[in-house]
């Protein structure tokens, strides 16, 4: 399965939830209104902005789409390389 | 099969992509207003605050649309729809055939009557354009006047803020959303403003700008108020007058079903200039904002290729004014519900509502309660009783 890591922009992040509607195990909203990110809709380690994950190939696209669908793009995808993957630089 | 998409924003954008992937051999024809290619408007007071650099505003490349097989016609209007014989005429006098026809055209901004250098709206990547070189060039002398009571007034007291500019603002209504926020949430919000050193008057409409050829100030009901950068956020309408010959219902918005269907065959409508049938909430209503349209690109899209797709997503909207978060989820109109509970207080520095209607929860307001979030949203989907919200939220 493909390892791939998601970070959250917090800086960058709004609070618009698309990424909540689209991955939810994904992403969770924190109390400051900005996106956490889950490994499975688990929290290994407790909460972060950023973590690396094991996905099947469906699940990585889902995670893709919902980065796409962040209207600040605060959500960016990395390979097991180190190449961000989204946004395409 | 033929496809045209009348508005290149990002419900028009996504639907073609989604057409494409979809439907390797359409001919897709995608006609924008605007110049640029797609763009988020969500990230253009990042823009201007600094927070990204004016090239990352853009999501699509120029060069996307020749990649992906999309004829883009940018700067260029539709001015009349016919469906008897299936084509749409622009501006420019050419007439362009259809078999589907989407019209994503989103909204416009109300405007005031006067115009003056220094008046400034906030839509547009060439708005923020403008209104960045009204910040270089009003310098440290600048003195800012907003005009209204809602989102767009919050991005300017943001941006306002940022650049140390004191601020004065003014709307109609008695305080914020007044056909949404009870008037206690109203208070809240103002006193906070109030508390970050905005001056504000509210039930203060605008009787004129004062300047020759240069803002100098404006007049409300209250009396006038010095002003060199003046923001106007007084709401947003979509434009349908073009549409008045073509017999698509309408009403604020294009009136479309769950499956983003007009009342005429092989013409649909999605993003901020629909007025949908939302299943969850059980009425037609037209929502402005990102996630909505960008969802509704995708929908439209299935079903234009013939997978009947129903749009169904609990919507919400989330900004921060000056450090105070504000999140607006599913039906928020007062005038639909039959009842608002509300949560929290000034003092605690904090104020949920709940929008009950036949009995269960279809909308909420968090003020500086950003945990109720979750539970509003699931009750609003799950169609759970408002007073088991209430209850979980008050615990």
């Amino acid at each position: 399965m493909p390892k791939i890591r998601v970070v959250v922009d917090e800086d960058l992040c709004i609070g618009a939830a698309s990424c909540v509607t689209i991955a939810p195990e994904t992403f969770q909203m924190n109390e400051e209104n900005k996106a956490w990110v889950l490994d499975h809709g688990t929290e290994p380690d407790g909460h972060t902005y950023e973590r690396w994950m094991e996905v099947t190939d469906d699940e990585k696209e889902n995670i893709i789409l919902a980065a796409q669908s962040c209207p600040t793009l605060a959500v960016f995808i990395f390979d097991e390389g180190g190449t961000q993957i989204f946004p395409e630089m | 099969m033929r496809y045209v998409i009348i508005g290149g924003g990002v419900a028009g954008t996504t639907a073609a992509g989604e057409l494409r992937k979809l439907d390797s051999s359409a001919e897709i024809t995608l006609i924008s207003e605007e110049q640029h290619p797609l763009y988020s408007r969500v990230l253009l007071p990042h823009y201007l605050l600094g927070k990204v650099e004016r090239d990352r505003v853009f999501l699509k490349k120029e060069t996307w649309y020749a990649e992906q097989e999309i004829e883009w016609l940018r700067g260029e209007m539709v001015t009349v729809v016919n469906p008897r014989n299936k084509f749409v005429g622009l501006l420019s006098g050419r007439e362009i055939e259809y078999d589907k026809l989407l019209i994503t055209t989103g909204g416009h901004p109300r405007v005031i009557d006067e115009d003056l250098r220094g008046v400034s709206y906030f839509r547009t990547l060439d708005d923020a354009d403008h209104m960045n070189q009204l910040f270089l060039g009003r310098g440290s002398n600048a003195r800012g006047g907003i005009y209204g009571g809602g989102f767009i007034a919050c991005e300017y007291l943001n941006l306002f803020a940022h650049f140390k500019i004191p601020t004065t603002l003014a709307h109609r209504g008695a305080h914020f959303w007044t056909r949404v926020l009870e008037p206690v949430s109203g208070e809240l919000i103002a006193k906070h403003l109030t508390d970050q050193g905005v001056e504000i008057h509210a039930n203060a409409p605008l009787q004129g700008l004062e300047g020759d050829k240069e803002l100098t100030g404006f007049v409300t009901s209250k009396g006038r108020h010095e002003a060199s950068i003046f923001g106007v956020g007084i709401g947003v309408a979509p434009d349908l007058s073009w549409l008045a010959e073509a017999g698509i219902e309408t009403g604020f918005g294009i009136k479309v079903n769950e499956y983003l269907e007009t009342n005429i065959p092989d013409i649909y409508a999605a993003g901020d200039v629909a007025e949908y049938f939302d299943t969850i909430l059980g009425r037609q209503l037209n929502i402005g904002n990102w996630t909505n349209a960008m969802s509704q690109g995708r929908v439209v899209a299935k079903t234009m290729v013939g997978e009947r797709t129903a749009y169904e997503m609990v919507t919400s909207y989330a900004m921060n004014v000056l450090g105070l978060d504000m999140i607006f989820i599913g039906d928020t109109l007062k005038a639909v519900a039959d009842q608002v509970c509300l949560i929290g207080s000034i003092e605690t520095g904090g104020i949920t509502q709940v929008h009950e209607r036949d009995g269960r929860i279809v909308g909420g307001v968090c003020l500086g309660r950003n945990t109720d979030r979750g539970a509003i949203t699931k009750g609003i989907k799950e169609k759970t009783p408002a007073s088991e919200i209430i209850n979980t939220l008050s615990g």
